[in-house]
């Protein structure tokens, strides 16, 4: 693909940002990692309280990417099958099987949203696991595949009760954990109250221009980026210390506030999530017209891909959040580049 | 009656040149009256130890207040030895320099007088340079007035020039002559070296403590990166070996690591750099094209360690707390 299609596919995916923009205000950077995922076609669990437009985010992304939109509610009593089929009895009288979210679409799901994901059981992770990292299910006789589907989850972090905790080996699986917070901005604020056009969202998400992107032609598009951008020996030697340093943080004296070091971390950052970093980062270097990878460009993605994948004590488990973000932070200003 | 005349004769003359050495004999002279004269003497300090040979200088200003005038005659004679008592004490005025101002009311009359001696006894004794009587004329005086004044006696002690029979060292504890020394050449030869050691070690501790600076302030992240990047030349190595220096420079400088995400913040933090903002921002680009994006260009012009030479002062001003110097026109991009 030549240098002026990279550049065609660049103006499409800042279009469809500017669209996303439109709708969802003051959320500039989670939707930046948006786009970043989609291109890098890497799952994305997103993370916020009730009510700050993670639905709505994902509605407008889907209408510019075109394809599919489907949407789960987790809930203690889910099952498996739920995600696959359901069954009722027609007028006719007789039980009829119908397609569940996941297959309704067919090969042209694009987005599925699992919200409030931690509120399902774990059977439940195990299949959306398996779908998540093979695109493929097993069902009535017949192997479906989701070759062009992102799914994105959205676990709520404050209320515990009746959940399960995603564990981390499905954590490992999303590409970005993004957080969701509500806009500290005034006037955005302001906006979200009493302007009008924000308080019917179907009619919100009508205004974002439909098809921006071709989302059967994403796929192929990501492995053309990664071949494209390129990493010079001294960032893959900077990304390697990153990753060092998320495992043996004391090795860098990297410090938490009111944190044992020497007990904080029970695993770091894995293999497929450095990779699935630096898919993100070229992503990043490609949106921002570069033809190689910058420390800048990891710097964008590095805690929305890695925060989530850190094991850490159990004790620490419950300040999860605050914990992973200074840490990161503080690996960032200890490890220098060059 | 021949005979008797040429007696007669002879007795006059006699009698005459008898009269004319009398008013020669200056002790004879009225002395000068007082306020006339004042007179200030110099004489040496040591008035003990003096051996045949030694030379003792005395240092004497006149003051004469006019009309009376010095008889530069009477002045003593060089080379004349004094007697006392008829007899030669052996002390002679070898020099004698004179030299006189005219001050209007007065005339300062300065005398250095070198006496040698040429005495010498096997005890010590003791001797002096007798007192000078100078003549002075009343020149207002109608019949020619001559008055004597009195240069005084100085006193001292001559020294044998060695130790009379056989003396026991240890009682002989003159406090004129000062201890006994051993020869202390090779420990003083020793002690200097080993002061020259400790100064070099103490400057070289300076120098370490100082984290390799000889000045306050010379140890300053900037200034170590500029001694660093004066050493490289614009080859590829080159110039890598100075953008990490400089990079380590202002990592030390910020405290983290410096990247252009975070440019704002340590701005924020550290005003004083403020200033040069754009030229850090110059110096990322640098950096992206030296180490991850060769294809790029930068805009720091052909000679980047020039540049990042005085990048770097400037960097080190903004440090300081002073003004950065402005770019001159070659370094500017």
């Amino acid at each position: 693909m030549s240098d002026r299609q990279l550049a065609d596919w660049r103006q499409h995916a800042l279009t469809l940002e500017a669209e996303v923009n439109k709708v969802v205000v003051g959320q500039a950077s989670p939707i930046r990692l948006i786009t970043t995922a989609i291109f890098a076609r890497g799952h994305v669990l997103l993370e916020g309280d009730v009510g700050v437009g993670k639905t709505t985010l994902l509605r407008a992304f889907t209408r510019g990417i075109g394809g599919g939109y489907q949407r789960i509610e987790g809930t203690i009593d889910l099952m498996p099958n739920d995600l696959v089929y359901h069954t009722y009895l027609g007028e006719d009288g007789k039980p009829h099987v119908s397609a569940g979210p996941l297959l309704m679409s067919g090969e042209n799901l694009s987005v599925f949203f699992f919200n409030e994901i931690n509120r399902a059981r774990p059977q439940v992770h195990s299949l959306l696991l398996r779908v998540m990292a093979e695109r493929t299910l097993s069902a009535f006789n017949k192997e479906h595949t989701f070759p062009h589907m992102i799914v994105f989850a959205d676990r709520n972090q404050v209320e515990r009760e009746e959940t399960f905790e995603i564990p981390s080996a499905a954590r490992d699986r999303f590409m970005m954990e993004i957080p969701i917070i509500v806009p500290n901005d005034d006037t955005i604020m302001s906006s979200l109250m009493f302007d009008t056009r924000f308080h019917n969202a179907d009619a919100l998400i009508d205004t974002v221009k439909a098809d921006v992107l071709q989302f059967d032609q994403l796929n192929g598009f990501s492995s053309v980026i990664q071949k494209s951008v390129t990493a010079s020996p001294t960032l893959e030697k900077y990304a390697l210390n990153l990753w060092k340093a998320t495992r043996n943080p004391t090795d860098y004296g990297v410090k938490v506030t009111n944190v044992d070091m020497s007990r904080l971390v029970l695993a770091g950052a894995s293999p497929r999530g450095m990779s699935m970093m630096l898919r993100a980062a070229r992503v990043n270097a490609w949106l921002n017209d570069r033809t190689a990878i910058t420390p800048e460009d990891i710097h964008a993605v590095f805690h929305a891909t890695v925060a989530h994948r850190i094991v850490f004590s159990p004790v620490y488990e419950m300040r999860r959040t605050e914990i992973a973000r200074e840490m990161l932070s503080n690996i960032v200003n200890v490890v220098a580049a060059p | 009656m021949k005979k008797l005349m040429r007696n007669l004769l002879l007795s006059m003359m006699l009698s005459l040149s008898t009269a004319n050495a009398y008013a020669l004999d200056v002790t004879r002279l009225p002395d000068v009256k007082e306020g006339i004269v004042s007179i200030q003497t110099q004489d040496p300090i040591k008035d003990v130890g003096y051996v045949i040979g030694d030379v003792v200088t005395r240092h004497i200003t006149l003051t004469i207040k006019k009309p009376y005038v010095l008889i530069e005659e009477s002045l003593p004679i060089v080379d004349y030895e004094k007697t006392y008592r008829g007899k030669p004490i052996g002390v002679y005025l070898s020099a004698l320099k004179h030299t006189k101002k005219d001050e209007g009311d007065e005339v300062v009359h300065q005398l250095t007088l070198d006496y040698q001696i040429f005495t010498s006894s096997v005890v010590a004794k003791r001797a002096a340079v007798l007192a000078e009587y100078v003549r002075l004329l009343n020149t207002e005086s109608k019949d020619r007035e001559v008055v004597k004044y009195r240069v005084p006696m100085w006193e001292f002690v001559i020294s044998p020039l060695s130790v009379f029979g056989q003396i026991k060292v240890e009682d002989d504890m003159s406090q004129f002559r000062g201890p006994l020394l051993m020869d202390a050449s090779k420990e003083k030869t020793r002690l200097k070296t080993a002061l020259v050691l400790l100064v070099l070690s103490l400057l070289g501790l300076l120098y370490i403590v100082g984290k390799n600076a000889w000045l306050p302030r010379m140890g300053g992240p900037f200034a170590k990166a500029y001694r660093t990047i004066k050493k490289q030349t614009n080859t590829p190595q080159g110039i890598q070996e100075a953008v990490s220096s400089m990079h380590a420079a202002l990592n030390t400088s910020a405290g983290h690591s410096l990247f252009t995400d975070n440019l704002d913040a340590f701005l924020a933090k550290r005003p004083a750099f403020k200033a040069i903002k754009s030229e850090i921002q110059q110096f990322f680009g640098l950096s992206n094209q030296v180490f991850f994006e060769a294809n790029t260009k930068h805009d720091v012009g052909a000679e980047p360690v020039a540049w990042l030479k005085q990048f770097c002062r400037r960097c080190r001003d903004c440090e300081r707390g002073l003004i950065p110097d402005a770019l001159s026109p070659k370094s500017k991009a």
